[in-house]
């Protein structure tokens, strides 16, 4: 009996776990590789022919290769937003542990803020507007720096109460200067919550949609999830154009995960408990 | 008694390494925030703004679907946090015991969370067609004439916090999985030797020690529920009519018609509700945990 | 070689004054122990002492120079930590050398330096292993290492024995004493551990509640302890000590008499009392028994001597090996 029970209630939850949770991923790839007509039926039947490639073209060729500008630029914003990211929080998130002073207490009360609130965002486009940063590249990378600190500056923070103080000491001993015991020994410590950060905000910025819509407009400056919004209208006579967007959406996210499971699931964790 | 004269020392841990960071910060994220509270008392065309008092604020309460946006604010932030916070705890319960292929189904779980959440809103929308899509197709197939799910006004909000559930509900069960993981087995095997139940062993040991990631859960839910929407925008886009609007969407519809003012009295509104819901949430939270 | 002065030294912590005033002259060349139970402000002393800790008031002086305020890098000290603090990321030589190459001084000369320390301490075969693959004897010796090539006026040890197992401990006891011999140089050691106070310094310091409480050789102390404190703070098994009206009777606040110094015999004796346990140790046997009106007394034996709990015992202080302490 003891035996039988984990197989029953795995077969179970196996069974409905896929209708749930795997069903609208199949869903998607099966209506990526359908014909047009086959697809506007959206049905589980399977296509005459599997046009993997005639849609994939189609989807990329589509106004003028506008998916490969969006894919350029959104790897831009979020290659730079992760890397000045990933050193100002380290930095932050450094200080913070390691020393008592009375700016602690505001670094702390503005990392709760940025977890907690939302951005207000028409004074925000008035600003941009106001400096000339709005609808640019640059201001969207520096909108997604400070949206994003507070979390990354948590998940270092936590990660560097586990280093010892030692380390810090025995380095100014040796005569390093604040910055030379912060990147030649603290942060080549910190890899593994670098790597957490570099995943998680990736996936983050990467599929972010709210930020862009309102602070990046423009046919120039498309992001991946503005262009997937978009053909949501454009196409709403060819789903099968539209799902094989929603694939190639969903596939960056898919092969990061299949790589840095274990960082995905440390960062999301420790994040969130102390959130 | 010799008093060596006392020269300012640097510290090891300067503070310039805050500089960077507040500054973009600052600039991009408290400096708005703070502008908006003046900005919401204004008539404002981004160039000009004129003071006109708590105008703004009248003007959202009177019009019932400003209103209505407020309410549904509320509901999917409660229906979305709690369902999460159950379904979270039922799932991770779920897939820390002995069952067969429990590391594919944490994935399978986890991974909508990690997904586009515009791709994810398509796909439903798509799936909840009320002819075609394959949800009433398959209710259909078994005798139920399934409902409009996002075209009847009474049930579109519901039917967005429902795809909402199935995308974060990944996160939640992850959190309770390293709640539960944190529980010392013993606790089981003694309640086991004092006679627990299964059931008795869940209600007397697993929800109270489970208690700072149910915390969590239902901060980080709420949070999320408040501020919800790009799901909403993706499906719906607050309709049909304003039956699924939110105060996100709101500020969103303002702003896109130019009332800008308006947009950021919502703004100022949406602040004001985090707040009073949070606030005193994280108190008492905080308050039981000192207390144990 | 450098001395290390300390004058009217204190420490504070907002209101709470962990130092009170320590006064303190290290010779050049001196084995300084620190000792004392935890809490008695031995770290914080040496803390001070390497500038990881802001000193509150007084003066410091190494090698004469006033360096109460200077910068730790530019003491002349090195210090050996209690967890090592070796830098993870780096190799064996990458940590010897970490403070040379943070100098800017040339590959060449770093290296010629790094391996003689090496040499010194035989860690040649490891320098390009990193700390993880090192057993915790050779993490220390690569602390030391680290310590060497600074070419320190004064080496600080904060209880670096503390993480190493018994037979370890003996043995690196042994080296660390060598490399004194070898160096010449000053050194000031952390521990709360009487045996290697005694087996290692030329002079202990022991510290208690922030003030010192005794300074001298460890025979000294061993042999004139100042209070009762010391006394009962250095030598295995501990002094027995006596207060109230048992030590009043003779004329004192405190009395003590060394286990050692305690003579058995199932005849006769000034106390009596009886056995409550025998431990034998090999050579020696260690006889506890409560003697009625005074209290539990401890007595070092041989252990040929036959004594049998509950038992009745005859015990007699050695003459002039009494203490008797005015407080």
């Amino acid at each position: 009996m003891r035996r039988v029970r984990p197989i029953i209630v795995g077969c179970l939850s196996l069974a409905v776990a896929a209708v749930v949770f795997v069903i609208p991923f199949l869903f998607i790839a099966l209506q990526a590789v359908k014909s047009r007509s086959e697809a506007s039926r959206l049905n589980f039947q399977l296509p005459q022919d599997w046009l993997l490639w005639d849609n994939l073209v189609a989807v990329v060729e589509a106004r003028n290769y506008q998916l490969l500008l969006a894919y350029f630029n959104s790897t831009i914003i979020t290659l730079f937003s992760v890397t000045i990211l990933v050193v100002l929080s380290a930095m932050v998130g450094y200080v913070m542990q390691r020393r008592r002073s009375r700016w602690n207490s505001i670094a702390q009360g503005a990392v709760l803020i940025g977890l907690m609130m939302p951005p207000a965002v028409v004074p925000t486009i008035g600003l941009l507007q106001s400096i000339g940063l709005f609808k640019t590249m640059t201001g969207m990378v520096l909108i997604q720096v400070a949206y994003n600190l507070s979390f990354s500056t948590l998940l270092y923070r936590s990660f560097i109460g586990t280093i010892p103080r030692d380390l810090d000491e025995a380095a100014l001993i040796d005569g390093a200067k604040p910055w030379q015991i912060f990147f030649r020994v603290v942060m080549p410590l910190l890899k593994p919550v670098t790597v957490t950060n570099i995943v998680v905000q990736s996936i983050a910025i990467f599929n972010d949609f709210t930020n862009p819509l309102y602070y990046l407009p423009g046919r120039e400056n498309v992001t991946v999830q503005l262009t997937l919004f978009n053909f949501q209208s454009m196409y709403s006579s060819q789903y099968n154009l539209l799902f094989m967007n929603i694939l190639l959406v969903t596939i960056p996210p898919l092969i990061v995960f299949i790589f840095f499971n274990r960082q995905i699931v440390a960062g999301m964790t420790a994040g969130g408990v102390k959130g | 008694m010799v008093e060596a004269i006392r020269p300012k020392r640097k510290s090891p841990y300067p503070l310039w390494f805050f500089l960077p960071a507040a500054v973009i910060y600052g600039v991009f994220f408290l400096l708005p925030t703070a502008t908006s509270f003046w900005y919401s008392l204004t008539r404002w065309d981004l160039t000009t703004a004129e003071f006109i008092g708590l105008e703004n604020f009248r003007q959202f309460f009177s019009e019932p679907f400003l209103v209505q946006g407020l309410i549904n604010t509320l509901i999917y932030a409660a229906m979305t946090s709690g369902l999460k916070t159950v379904f979270g705890l039922l799932l991770a319960v779920l897939l820390t015991s002995n069952i067969m292929a429990r590391s594919f189904l944490r994935t399978v779980v986890f991974f909508p969370v990690l997904v586009s959440t515009i791709g994810v809103g398509i796909t439903f929308t798509v799936m909840m067609h009320p002819t075609r899509g394959i949800i009433n197709v398959a209710l259909d197939a078994i005798g139920i004439d399934g409902p409009g799910w996002l075209t009847d006004p009474a049930l579109a909000l519901v039917s967005v916090a429902l795809v909402d559930l199935w995308k974060g509900v990944g996160l939640a069960t992850l959190i309770f999985i390293a709640g539960l993981a944190a529980i010392n087995p013993d606790y089981y095997e003694a309640s086991r030797i004092d006679g627990a139940t299964r059931l008795q062993q869940f209600r007397r040991i697993t929800l109270p020690l489970v208690q700072p990631a149910t915390i969590t859960v239902v901060t980080l839910s709420l949070i999320g529920g408040l501020r919800s929407f790009d799901l909403i925008w993706a499906m719906t886009r607050g309709g049909p009519g304003f039956s699924s609007d939110v105060l996100a969407s709101v500020i969103y519809k303002q702003y896109q018609a130019g009332f800008y003012g308006l947009s950021t009295a919502g703004n100022v509104i949406l602040f004001a509700l985090i707040a009073a819901i949070l606030v005193p949430l994280t108190r008492m939270f905080h308050r039981r945990e000192i207390d144990q | 070689m450098s001395g290390v002065q300390l004058k009217n030294i204190r420490k504070s912590f907002g209101a709470l004054e962990v130092i009170k005033g320590i006064d303190l002259d290290i010779r050049p060349g001196e084995f300084v122990v620190f000792v004392g139970p935890s809490g008695c402000g031995k770290s914080t002393l040496l803390r001070m002492i390497a500038g990881l800790e802001d000193v509150t008031s007084g003066l410091l002086t190494i090698g004469g120079k006033d360096v109460t305020w200077a910068d730790p890098s530019k003491r002349g000290i090195a210090m050996v930590f209690q967890s090592y603090a070796l830098y993870p990321h780096m190799t064996v030589a990458e940590n010897i050398g970490f403070g040379l190459s943070l100098a800017g001084r040339p590959k060449a000369e770093i290296e010629s330096k790094v391996r003689e320390a090496a040499e010194s301490l035989q860690l040649t075969p490891l320098l390009d292993r990193k700390p993880k693959a090192l057993s915790g004897g050779q993490r220390q010796r690569v602390a030391i290492g680290r310590a060497i090539v600074r070419n320190p006026a004064v080496f600080l040890f904060d209880e670096p024995l503390s993480n190493l197992d018994a037979s370890l401990r003996a043995q690196m006891r042994l080296e660390i004493t060598d490399l004194h011999k070898k160096l010449g140089t000053t050194m000031i050691y952390v521990t709360h551990d009487q045996v290697e106070a005694m087996t290692m310094a030329d002079k202990i310091v022991v510290l208690k509640g922030g003030e010192v409480e005794q300074v001298g050789t460890p025979m000294d102390l061993y042999t004139k302890p100042a209070t009762p404190f010391v006394a009962g703070f250095i030598g295995s098994p501990r002094m027995n000590l006596y207060t109230g009206a048992a030590a009043e009777g003779l004329g004192c606040k405190t009395y003590g008499i060394r286990p050692e110094d305690v003579t058995l015999s199932s005849q006769s004796g000034r106390w009596s009392g009886r056995i409550r346990h025998v431990e034998r140790l090999g050579a020696d046997a260690l006889v506890y028994f409560k003697v009625e009106g005074f209290g539990d007394m401890v007595a070092r034996t041989h252990s040929s001597a036959d004594f049998q709990p509950e038992a009745t015992v005859w015990a007699t202080p050695t003459l002039g090996a009494e203490y008797f302490f005015d407080r």
